[in-house]
């Protein structure tokens, strides 16, 4: 009895000792894995801010309207440094997802291999957003000063309803770039979008009438909008 | 360098052999055949009294007209006066995009091409002087040689501006942005008007050639807006001739304006860069010879609506004040600000806020603050502030009172260059 007890003692105990010297380097290689993404993700954050400073990335983002963008949402960064952390987290995110593969455990199994897998969407769907954002705020930008000098009163709304515009299309195909949830996706864009456009055409013309008249009217026959506007070149 | 070696090949064929050219017409056009006639022969009547031993040679770029303007033209000028023509449109000398949106009171659509087209010429044949006119005015009459092609072909003037008699107000843009902005930086009181006719001597002809105004950048802005500029910057010998009465024909909404607005602001701000060596050292302000009549201010034009400018200028502030953050400075801003809060008939931009505003702009557009157009547009609801304030300033007054608004303008550019300066040194 004494015999048995103490081999199923010493059995456990070996086991666990075994499975512990198994788990221990895995564990080491998770905590390398972590301070080798720490330091690379650092090297990659400090390049990205060397190499978009030497571009004068933020002065482009300003250009763009971007900054002054991110301002509103209360991103008081400038862009470079935004790209720079972003960059850092996804390096380190890298090197951890890495760390968790190489502990070997059943649930995070083929891990590296599905984000692999999904690297490239998601690179390509983060560069439709930044690409996307600026051209909502450029178009957006143009839109509002050539409004305003048409001295069109409802300049603001016109401009917001652009950027929106802009900025609801770069969603939807971030979306459908990342897979998700495709089909409702485009359905509902294409739902909203026809939604707007019908209900402009129905603002227009019943509502309108008169306005579009006269603007078609000016357009079309050159009609003068301000008879005693002077030259003033 | 290949379009311009096309232009020439193409004229000499029509040329043929015909001797030592001393004086060159070029005729930019563009469906222009119920105009040209009378300007042909007003031209021709003009040098046969300025220089009438001198070999002439017209030479007429068209933007593709489809109404005989080039047969008219061979017709206007008869046997004695040799024409070339070339064409800068598809399939012509000049293929390809024309810049349309560079707008002229010419009408004519690429007008750079056939400025380069004519000043191409002119240093292929040594010319002695060029005279180019627009195809559209009905106010040229043949004085306008005596003071475009005289003082180049006596007198070793190398430039000759237009300057013209304009009602009141008109021609505000130049009065009150580039003609003072110019005179401070560049030292030379041109009043920087523009179109027209143009007199130039060959050697200036051949000077902007070798500028770098045709393509890139300079090329987006018209050719009126960069020719007075460039033979100021350059220190060539500078005049302005009085031409008489300007005649307007249309007038321009609120698009058009800020589109103008953007090419000529546009144009000096991107001078600026290049010749910074010329004006940053220059200080003070001389006069320019002026040939022909004496200039007058003109006489009182149509009614200006003030309320709609100061509507502009108010919408502006209401709707544009986040760009105006990025492109002025707290202290421009806060004084612009405060001018929202006055009644249409009490409205005010002060002179010095003014320069100042235009200095702040200028230096954003250096430091490429903000998309450039987008930049160059916004200026104009505080445009239309600061020819409202000029308007409501002196519209009681005469006609000597509003060239006094503009000479303290002018004064105060000048005063306010150091500020200007010293914030572009340090950008």
């Amino acid at each position: 009895m004494s015999i048995l007890w103490q081999e199923a003692m010493l059995e456990t105990f070996r086991e666990t000792t075994l499975r512990i010297a198994h788990l221990l380097p895995n564990l080491l290689a998770l905590l390398t894995f972590l301070a080798l993404g720490l330091v690379a993700g650092w090297l990659v954050k400090f390049f990205f801010l060397r190499v978009l400073r030497a571009f004068r990335f933020d002065a482009l983002c300003e250009r763009f309207g971007l900054g002054s963008a991110l301002a509103k949402t209360g991103k008081h960064q400038v862009p470079s440094h935004l790209i720079g952390r972003l960059s850092f987290w996804l390096v380190f995110l890298l090197f951890a997802f890495m760390g968790i593969d190489a502990l070997d455990l059943t649930a995070t199994a083929n891990m590296m291999s599905v984000i692999i897998g999904f690297f490239p969407q998601m690179l390509a769907a983060v560069l439709l957003l930044f690409f996307g954002m600026l051209l909502a705020n450029f178009i957006a930008e143009a839109a509002l000063i050539a409004t305003v000098n048409a001295q069109i009163q409802e300049a603001r709304i016109i401009a917001s309803f652009i950027r929106w515009g802009v900025l609801i299309f770069t969603a939807a195909m971030v979306l459908t770039q990342l897979g998700i949830a495709k089909e409702i996706v485009v359905a509902a864009f294409s739902i909203m979008f026809g939604g707007v456009m019908l209900a402009l055409a129905i603002a227009i013309g019943l509502g309108g009438q008169s306005i579009a008249n006269d603007v078609l009217e000016q357009r079309l026959r050159r009609k003068k909008v301000e008879q005693d506007e002077m030259s003033h070149i | 360098m290949t379009m311009t070696k096309t232009v020439w090949r193409e004229v000499r064929e029509q040329l043929g052999d015909r001797g030592k050219i001393e004086v060159l017409v070029g005729i930019p056009t563009f469906n222009n055949a119920k105009t040209v006639e009378p300007v042909v022969k007003a031209v021709k009547a003009g040098i046969s009294k300025v220089c009438p031993h001198a070999s002439v040679l017209v030479v007429n770029a068209d933007a593709g007209s489809q109404d005989g303007t080039p047969e008219t033209i061979k017709q206007a000028a008869g046997p004695d006066i040799p024409t070339a023509f070339v064409q800068h449109l598809e399939g012509g000398f000049f293929p390809g995009p024309i810049s349309l949106h560079a707008l002229s009171e010419s009408g004519v659509p690429g007008r750079e091409h056939a400025f380069r087209a004519f000043f191409t010429v002119a240093e292929e044949l040594q010319v002695k002087a060029c005279v180019v006119v627009d195809a559209n005015l009905r106010y040229l009459t043949s004085d306008w040689m005596e003071v475009l092609l005289r003082p180049v072909v006596e007198k070793g003037v190398d430039y000759v501006a237009p300057l013209f008699r304009r009602a009141r107000y008109e021609g505000s843009l130049t009065n009150c942005i580039i003609y003072p902005l110019s005179r401070a930086l560049y030292g030379k009181q041109m009043r920087y008007q523009s179109g027209g006719g143009y007199g130039f001597s060959g050697k200036l002809a051949s000077l902007y050639l070798t500028k770098n105004v045709w393509e890139g950048e300079g090329a987006r802005y018209g050719i009126d807006s960069w020719l007075t500029t460039v033979a100021v910057a350059e220190g060539c010998e500078v005049s302005q001739g009085f031409l008489g009465t300007k005649i307007h024909d249309g007038t321009l909404n609120g698009i058009e304006l800020s589109l103008l607005l953007a090419q000529a602001v546009g144009a000096l701000f991107h001078l600026m860069e290049g010749y910074q060596d010329v004006w940053e050292g220059s200080t003070g302000s001389s006069p320019v010879p002026q040939f022909g009549p004496p200039y007058e201010p003109g006489p009182e034009g149509a009614a200006v609506n003030v309320e709609r400018m100061v509507r502009g200028f108010q919408q502006g502030l209401r709707d544009l004040l986040p760009i105006w953050e990025i492109i002025l400075v707290p202290e421009t801003l806060d004084g612009i600000l405060s001018l929202g809060l006055v009644e249409a008939e009490e409205f005010r931009f002060p002179a010095a806020l003014w320069v100042q505003t235009i200095y702040d702009f200028a230096l954003a557009y250096h430091e490429k603050a903000l998309h450039r157009e987008h930049l160059l547009k916004s200026l104009t609801p505080l445009y239309l502030g600061r020819t409202a304030s000029l308007v409501l300033e002196t519209r009681e007054g005469t006609p000597e009172d509003v060239e006094r608004a503009i000479e303290t303008l002018c004064e105060t550019f000048e005063s306010m260059k150091p500020y200007f300066t010293h914030r572009w040194r340090f950008s």
